[in-house]
């Protein structure tokens, strides 16, 4: 049951004509391309990740089996946890405020605005644009002791990234403002839902607070579920505005370390390439993890409509 | 991750059949052509001129061919240790001392005693070779010297009517002093003094200056913790007192470049430097800068100021063309060409011949960078940072952040800092 297949779900249940042998075929001669390379490319280096995760490995000189050391010294390791906890507070901080914002400006792009396209499109660009490197030199910017937040705010001699405190605020706000992806699926599935639900609601005398809660989220929440799922990934994997707002150090005092960039440390900083590959693995048990109890809750808030 | 993960694979494929080239540096010159890749961090002005050197070089030597690859400092590492995981390291590499160790200890490099038919150091002094020494071999050439300074903005000092204490003889009270008159004169804009501790540099003069040092011979961690305790007290002070700018700022400053930092922009009167960074300040600053002797020093038993390699030239191990490389080598540390190209940029040249003949050449910074130099009073070097301690400054910048935001005591990152960073140098 994958997420693609509730969206392809939603739209055959609202007549479209998605589907049928033909389909597949071309869908299976496109995807080629992406497969060969994930075959060549990804698959293999994850593949030896798992075997490097074992080994004590320096980068310089070939690696050494050292069986489960790897996975016990995460146990002991201070900067680990306090990695994950930030991480974690991003996530769930982040995400559920990028949701609102993205459902919220779609909720308003569906009323029919003149200039649709433009809006969408405008909209849609952070989020093209947002895990980018210039973006995050721009964020650096912005949330700097001279910067464009501070002069707004008439502060003097206070930085928001260089101070404890408010970094990792600053990377929130930098994640929620990327709502352009999933705004635009939101949009999709709003414009699935037959005006016909509404109308019938508003002749029984439904208010808009009614018909929102009624109709549009439970029509909805196979695309809200797609959307948490692929975001709450997405989050977790989030390393370059961390990397170049600290300057790759995961600071001021380790307050935007996220898990990836102490990955990253410990592979390419410290030549500690065994335990960075097992980080990498856990990493993905984690979000694995994650995931399964998103799709486990999500038989108690979520509805399809056939 | 995707990117990480392709590393390691190709880590993995080719790091199985390393090992090949090396022990030819005494060879004949292949009178084939030959193409070297040479890699170096730095920053534009050293681009240019480095690529009129290795012009130079190959209008000398026509067979030969170098290419360049140049980074900026922050990204440099990574690359080089994919690189040289990947079994695909440039030929020539230009170190430093916080890596020297992890590098040759693992075998990245090519023992230079092997390669002296092309690459002579006889106008080397016994010191300065030495610090490019590895577990007895020498594994890396100094390119050029650099001290340990203050760099004191004298323009601005003159225009909030400070006097400069001698500093043949000031204390850290002293500089503290002062620096607490200019933030008082300077009305909030302007702080005293630019905070340090987020170098090995400082943290270095000020072990050594209270008998300690950071590493011992054996490559272990050797400073005590009240030393170091005293080390962060010290800075948290300067923040407190306002002598420096608020903690958030400092850091700010200190994660950018050098044109962004206090002294740079004329926002802070006195500030811990090397002194080879003088020109590039003075031009940055615009205002008159000055170099001072290192408060402190004449309380100390001995100077705890030293002789750092400003960077060194170092060789492949696995380099199909060793002798080549050596030539190349040879010709960057010791021809007058490259030396009258290359100036100061690189530090002050290591090998005296050159520097002599370079000295009338210089513009007025970089000839007060080098009569520092000269003049200064330094003490034996201290060991090169041990193998796994390559992320010293990473640790320290995280523990001086932690006492500036109080999230730590400084005896708090004084036993933190120990025991990180000697379990960094025991997992190495």
């Amino acid at each position: 049951m994958s997420a693609l297949g509730e969206l392809q779900r939603m739209r055959r249940g609202s007549g479209g004509t998605l589907g049928g042998k033909k389909d597949n075929k071309a869908a299976a001669a496109f995807l080629a391309p992406w497969f060969a390379g994930l075959l060549l490319v990804t698959a293999g280096p994850i593949a030896a990740s798992f075997i490097l995760g074992f080994t004590d490995y320096n980068l310089i000189q070939p690696p050494v089996f050292n069986g489960l050391d790897n996975w016990t010294r995460m146990l002991g390791d201070t900067r680990l946890h306090h990695a994950l906890g930030v991480t974690l507070v991003y996530v769930v901080v982040s995400v559920p405020l990028q949701l609102a914002a993205a459902l919220g400006l779609a909720l308003v792009l569906d009323r029919g605005l003149r200039g649709l396209a433009f809006y969408r499109s405008a909209f849609y660009l952070p989020s093209l644009l947002g895990s980018s490197v210039a973006i995050a030199v721009l964020w650096r910017q912005i949330f700097g002791a001279d910067g464009l937040v501070n002069q707004v705010l008439g502060i003097e001699g206070q930085g928001w990234i260089s101070n404890p405190d408010t970094a990792l605020g600053t990377l929130i706000v930098l994640n929620v403002w990327t709502f352009g992806a999933p705004m635009v699926i939101f949009l999709a599935g709003l414009r699935q839902i037959p005006a016909m639900y509404y109308e019938a609601a508003a002749t029984d005398g439904a208010g808009r607070w009614t018909q929102f809660r009624r109709i549009t989220i439970p029509l909805l929440s196979p695309i809200v579920f797609f959307n948490l799922v692929l975001q709450v990934i997405h989050a977790f994997q989030s390393f370059t505005q961390a990397f170049v707002v600290s300057g790759g150090s995961g600071g001021p005092s380790d307050s935007t370390l996220f898990y990836t960039l102490y990955l990253y440390q410990r592979g390419f900083g410290n030549f500690d390439m065994g335990y960075a590959s097992a980080l990498a693995w856990l990493l993905l048990v984690i979000i694995a993890g994650f995931t399964a109890v998103n799709f486990w809750a999500a038989r108690f808030w979520v509805t399809y409509d056939d | 991750m995707r990117r990480i993960a392709l590393a390691v694979v190709a880590a993995l494929t080719l790091s199985a059949c390393g090992g090949g080239g090396g022990g030819g540096a005494g060879q004949e010159l292949s009178k084939d052509p030959v193409t070297l890749r040479f890699t170096w961090w730095g920053a534009d002005e050293r681009h240019k001129r480095t690529q009129q050197v290795i012009d130079a070089f190959q209008k000398k030597h026509p067979t030969i061919t170098v290419k360049g690859e140049f980074k900026d400092w922050n990204g440099y590492w990574e690359s080089l240790a994919t690189t040289v995981a990947a079994n695909d390291a440039p030929d020539v590499i230009q170190m430093d001392e916080l890596y020297l160790s992890s590098y040759a200890e693992r075998g990245a490099l090519l023992d230079l005693g092997t390669a002296t038919q092309h690459l002579k150091t006889a106008d080397f002094d016994r010191t300065a070779l030495d610090t490019g020494v590895v577990k007895g071999k020498q594994y890396a050439l100094p390119v050029g010297l650099a001290t340990y300074a203050i760099v004191a903005n004298t323009d601005l000092l003159d225009q909030l009517k400070i006097k400069l204490p001698d500093d043949g003889t000031w204390s850290w009270d002293d500089f503290k002093r002062v620096g607490d008159e200019v933030s008082k004169a300077g009305g909030g804009k302007i702080t005293g003094v630019q905070s340090f501790g987020f170098d090995a540099g400082s943290l270095n003069v000020w072990a050594r200056q209270h008998g300690a040092s950071v590493f011992d011979d054996a490559g272990k961690v050797a400073v005590p913790e009240d030393v170091l305790a005293g080390y962060w007290t010290y800075l948290r002070d300067l923040a407190q007192a306002g002598t420096a700018p608020a903690a958030s700022v400092t850091i700010e400053r200190a994660g950018g470049a050098l044109d962004q930092s206090g002294t740079a922009t004329n926002a802070s009167a006195l500030g811990t430097w090397w002194n080879t960074q003088l020109p590039s300040l003075a031009t940055a600053s615009g205002q008159k800068l000055k170099l001072l002797r290192l408060p402190g020093e004449s309380q100390a038993s001995s100077p705890a100021a030293y002789f750092k390699p400003s960077m060194y030239w170092s060789i492949s191990s696995r380099s199909e063309h060793p002798a080549e490389a050596a030539l190349f080598v040879d010709f960057l540390a010791n021809s007058q060409e490259a030396g009258d190209i290359m100036l100061t940029d690189r530090g002050v040249p290591a090998n005296p011949t050159v520097r002599a003949a370079i000295t009338p050449k210089l513009g007025e910074n970089d000839k007060a960078a080098a009569e520092y130099l000269d003049t200064v009073k330094v003490g034996t070097a201290p060991r090169v940072t041990p193998n796994g301690a390559s992320s010293i400054e990473a640790i320290i910048k995280r523990h001086t952040e932690e006492v500036l935001f109080d999230r730590q005591t400084p005896q708090q990152a004084a036993k933190s800092f120990i025991t990180e960073l000697q379990a960094e140098i025991d997992g190495a």
